[in-house]
């Protein structure tokens, strides 16, 4: 299966395009769908197919939302293409992937640690993870744009 | 299986001259370019605050420049960057953004000791003392 | 006489710390081993013990100045570190630096490969038992870690990148002198490396320790040459091609046991390669004018976009995420995901069913980067300010 299917599989779970430097493919993926599209994934190209390079956080607080960006890197082209999704700040919470992809644990350990996106159905997730002791007791997320640290 | 033979290097090493240095005794051998102690030439430093600006440390305060030292009339704000070494990475960012290239780059690298270390003897060395 | 009584000894679940001092190498990391008898049977792993806030310090400075900040992430990768930073500044700016400057940067990132994949393997040696094989080991590192003084400055901390270039050039005569120092350390590595391939006690106390299946590599993320150790074909190197790796010839070195010998030896084979490497560098140095930008007339205003850029550090794949907003001097977002993020925290799985015993090794086996896996905040709240950590405090590298 050539790297083609990949990128119509993720195609058809995508909202819209896009390109981040230097010349990655990026798709914007509903919220909802992003454990789908892994399932798809794994289902279609095994674990072998395709792993998570990283998941990027980023608070943008003046359009009120939080974006996720998953870079993964399709195998064995190695070519690396982004998920990207956006919840809303108030409310951050999405589906987790430990479950069905190990290599998520990571990277929404850190996320939960320093953005406060909760990852629903991941029983790992803790405060504390970096985070020193004294920003977790204020109950602050150090990489939100107004958390003062 | 076979081995490797450790023992010849085991030997050759018994007799051979330890491979440490007695530092401070014995002076390490640096190249003539390595990232050492750097400063700022006063003859050709206007004050222009680029350097402290740009330090990733913040290791450079601006200064002003003791009354009983002839200032060159570049620098009108008598003022000249006193590094804290303590505080320096030695990136030599100050060398290479300077626009004046008024800083002096060597390669002292001992500079461990019981009091804070900076670049005000280093500098003002650079400058004449009024009436001398 | 028949037997009589029996006693049944319960099998308890200890919990054994490993670390947070010193757990292999000397960094702060906890593994809570939980071991029936000698078998472990769960492994959690506890980080947090070297934070330092590196995300967010770039997200206070400015662009130019985060090139050092970020070069002191660790000290062993700073090149790494530095470079994908760089590269990612590049893309943002559309700004491509000289083929002589592309070919120094690529030496010295080869250069740092050659002394970091020694030293782990000297820290295996120790672990091993094999205090002499260490020593020796670091003594020839120490010619590698003099090459790199010749070319960047310093020894360990290059400092060497700088957008459009590199910050310092090499004469005729740093060129022979790094040249000879390589020639000279090659048949070291060659011995070395036979030395783990064929020593009894260093071959019996990796093989078949720590096993990684392909597919376990890959669906936990392990990146680097822990992944390579089982098989996996990814280096960022041959398929981003980003400076000069496009036209240095090299191999990409695999094995397919996916135990902790396999990934040492991957790490062996890959310092050969990278001291090949050099030497063709050298030698075949382009000289299509001068690779040192002048760091006064660089662009002071970045364009709003983003770049993702990805660079084959010693221990794997390290991407950083740049985002300019456009509008400051400062980047919005920088997201640094180190090999050792990874491979650390995703491989708890490994260590079960091997013996106690086997758990350093294990973790050694990984090449473990405490300071390049935990980054960001810093703050005081008993004054309730912020404050900056000056970078002599940040700059805690390996060793």
């Amino acid at each position: 299966m050539g790297v083609v299917d990949k990128h119509s599989l993720l195609e058809s779970f995508s909202v819209g395009r896009g390109v981040v430097k230097p010349s990655r493919k990026l798709y914007i993926i509903e919220p909802g769908n992003v454990r789908r599209v892994f399932e798809a994934l794994i289902e279609k190209f095994g674990y072998g197919g395709f792993y998570l390079s990283t998941i990027v956080g980023t608070d943008l607080r003046d359009e009120g939302r939080i974006r996720l960006d998953y870079y993964i890197v399709l195998l064995p082209e190695e070519e690396t293409v982004v998920l990207r999704t956006f919840i809303p700040r108030e409310n951050p919470v999405i589906d987790s992937l430990v479950d069905i992809l190990p290599g998520a644990l990571s990277g929404e350990c850190e996320t939960h640690d320093l953005l406060g996106v909760v990852f629903r159905g991941n029983p790992f997730l803790k405060r504390g993870f970096f985070a020193p002791r004294d920003v977790v007791e204020k109950g602050e997320y150090p990489l939100r744009k107004d958390s003062g640290v | 299986m076979k081995r490797p033979r450790l023992l010849g290097l085991v030997l050759k090493n018994l007799v051979s001259k330890p491979a440490t240095i007695q530092y401070p005794r014995v002076k390490t051998p640096v190249e003539p370019d390595f990232r050492g102690v750097q400063y700022a030439d006063l003859g050709k430093c206007t004050g222009c605050s680029l350097c402290a600006i740009e330090c990733p440390a913040d290791a450079i305060k601006m200064t002003p420049i003791p009354p009983e030292y002839e200032v060159p009339k570049t620098n009108p704000r008598r003022i000249y960057p006193l590094i804290n070494y303590g505080k320096c990475v030695f990136c030599y960012r100050c060398v290479k953004v300077c626009p004046t290239n008024a800083y002096i780059a060597t390669n002292k690298y001992d500079i461990a000791g019981v009091s804070r270390l900076t670049s005000e003897a280093f500098s003002l060395t650079t400058l004449r003392r009024v009436g001398s | 006489m028949g037997v009589t009584k029996i006693v049944e000894i319960p099998v308890v679940t200890t919990e054994v710390p490993v670390g947070p001092q010193h757990p292999a190498l000397h960094e702060p990391l906890l593994l809570k081993v939980y071991a029936e008898g000698e078998e472990v049977v769960k492994v959690e792993v506890n980080t947090g013990y070297n934070h330092r806030g590196i995300e967010k310090l770039c997200e206070r400075n400015t662009f130019y100045r985060d090139i050092f900040v970020v070069g002191r992430v660790c000290g062993i990768c700073n090149a790494v570190h530095a470079n994908c930073y760089v590269r990612a500044l590049e893309q943002l700016l559309d700004l491509h630096p000289n083929k002589r400057a592309q070919y120094l940067r690529v030496l010295a990132m080869e250069l740092e490969r050659v002394h970091s994949h020694m030293l782990i393997n000297a820290v295996m040696a120790e672990i091993v038992g094999f205090e002499t094989l260490f020593m020796q080991i670091m003594l020839d590192r120490e010619r590698v870690m003099k090459a790199k003084e010749i070319l960047t400055g310093g020894r360990v901390l290059a400092d060497y990148m700088m957008v459009g270039g590199v910050r310092r050039d090499i004469d005729e005569e740093k060129r022979q002198r790094i040249r000879e120092l390589l020639l000279k350390l090659k048949p070291r590595v060659e011995y070395y490396r036979k030395v783990f391939e064929e020593d009894e006690t260093i071959v019996k106390r990796l093989e078949g320790v720590g096993r990684i299946s392909y597919s376990e590599a890959t669906s936990h993320s392990l990146v680097g040459p822990t992944a390579r150790g089982s098989g996996v074909k990814i280096d960022s190197r041959v398929s981003d091609k980003y400076d000069a790796y496009g036209e240095i010839p090299f191999n990409l070195v695999t094995r397919s046991e996916g135990d902790s010998w396999a990934r040492m030896m991957v790490r062996w084979d890959e310092a050969l390669e990278s001291i090949e490497m050099n030497i063709y560098i050298l030698e075949h140095l382009p000289s299509d004018g001068n690779p040192v930008p002048d760091e006064r007339r660089l662009p002071r205003r970045f364009p709003p976009g983003e770049a993702y850029t990805r660079v084959e550090a010693q221990r794997g794949e390290l991407t950083y995420y740049v985002m300019s907003d456009g509008k400051g001097q400062n980047p919005y977002r920088v997201k640094i995901r180190t090999p050792s993020f990874n491979n650390i925290i995703n491989s708890a799985f490994m260590y079960i069913g091997y013996s106690l015993a086997d758990v350093p090794v294990m973790l050694t086996s990984l090449d473990p980067c405490i300071s390049c896996m935990e980054r960001v905040t810093v703050i005081d709240l008993e004054k309730n300010t912020r404050y900056r950590l000056d970078l002599k405090q940040l700059a805690g590298g390996k060793l």
